[in-house]
């Protein structure tokens, strides 16, 4: 099986980048974070929303450097992101703080998609590297601002692009990674304005057939 | 997005039949993509294997059937991301955008979801 390059390149930084400090985090908290994502993930039988796994013996045995309610938050992101309010969110900003929010629900994104890839595709999943040791880089936005459009902050100007697009805004090292998986995967952001836009293999209406039957199986209304 | 690049393809698409489940729509090979992204999002790997092997075959086989299956395969990931991104980060739209959705959104059965903000 032959992956495009551009996108098996953009997969595999982002991959790389589960283990190197983060705006907020750790690599080494990083890469637990990613290890409990993968458990979500990979569980054909995920704890329900209403559990946390922290509170169980051997869900998340390799927990110690992040926060466990960090641990908590990417487990239900990764298994039930169509469950979540905005109590359940500002319950855990107020623990794990905002812009670690944000960086925990981007890593974990990255997590579920280079997962869903390679599984999907029959190829063999990536193994984590060896966290990358070093304090975090404390890269924010010069100015960030809470939307009316998403609850996380993101960067000013708010609510100029659609909820999606500035979700990670806040975080610029986060929001490149997201959007340049996001641009080898599906539909480049600056082609979506094209109906006939096409890559080669599939047309536009059939990318976004399997787009759609997605989002409605993980139950997405955006 | 799938009912407006459809129709500039001249393809059907049924937004109630999608709300029900079926692929419910004329686009080529709909039927193996639709089962392939079911099959990706869930937890059975003989279906999953099933039904990669299917769309392979459906698609033209050899490397052009495997090309579209990569393909296929890189959009369940990225709505596998976006959909953490989007209820993550409590996206919603903005309210006119929603009132004008109303409908296509009834039609794909969502107007109940949690995730509606």
């Amino acid at each position: 099986m032959e992956v495009r390059a551009d996108l098996l390149t953009a997969q595999r930084d982002a991959w790389d980048d589960l283990v190197r400090p983060g705006p907020c985090l750790s690599g080494e908290a990083r890469r637990e974070l990613a290890l409990t994502a993968l458990a979500a993930l990979t569980s054909a039988e995920p704890l329900p929303p209403w559990v946390a796994p922290s509170t169980l013996a051997d869900v998340l045995p390799h927990r110690s450097a992040a926060p466990t309610r960090a641990h908590d938050a990417v487990y239900r992101i990764a298994a039930h992101a169509g469950t979540l309010t905005i109590d359940w969110y500002n319950a855990i900003t107020t623990e794990v703080g905002e812009l670690a929010y944000v960086e925990l629900v981007a890593l974990t994104c990255t997590v579920a998609a280079v997962w869903s890839f390679r599984r999907s595709a029959g190829l063999d999943p990536w193994p984590l590297g060896d966290p990358v040791v070093g304090a975090p880089t404390g890269r924010v936005a010069d100015q960030v601002v809470h939307p009316a459009l998403n609850w996380v902050p993101v960067a000013a100007p708010a609510d100029q692009r659609a909820a999606v697009v500035q979700a990670f805004t806040a975080l610029p090292s986060e929001h490149t990674r997201t959007w340049r998986l996001a641009d080898a995967q599906y539909i480049p952001d600056l082609e979506m304005v094209d109906p006939r836009w096409t890559r080669g293999p599939l047309s536009r209406p059939q990318m976004e057939l399997v787009a759609t039957r997605v989002a409605q199986l993980r139950q997405c209304f955006f | 997005m799938l009912s407006w690049s459809g129709q500039v393809e001249g393809d059907e698409v049924d937004l109630v039949a999608l709300g029900r489940g079926e692929a419910g729509t004329s686009v080529p090979l709909a039927a193996e993509l639709h089962a392939f992204a079911a099959a990706a999002v869930g937890h059975d790997e003989a279906e999953l294997v099933q039904r990669r092997a299917a769309l392979i075959a459906a698609a033209g086989g050899g490397r052009t059937g495997a090309d579209a299956m990569v393909d296929a395969a890189a959009v369940v990931a990225n709505f596998e991301m976006m959909t953490r991104l989007a209820d993550g980060t409590g996206a919603r739209f903005a309210d006119e955008v929603t009132a004008e959705r109303a409908a296509l959104a009834s039609a794909l059965g969502a107007s109940d979801l949690t995730s509606k903000r």
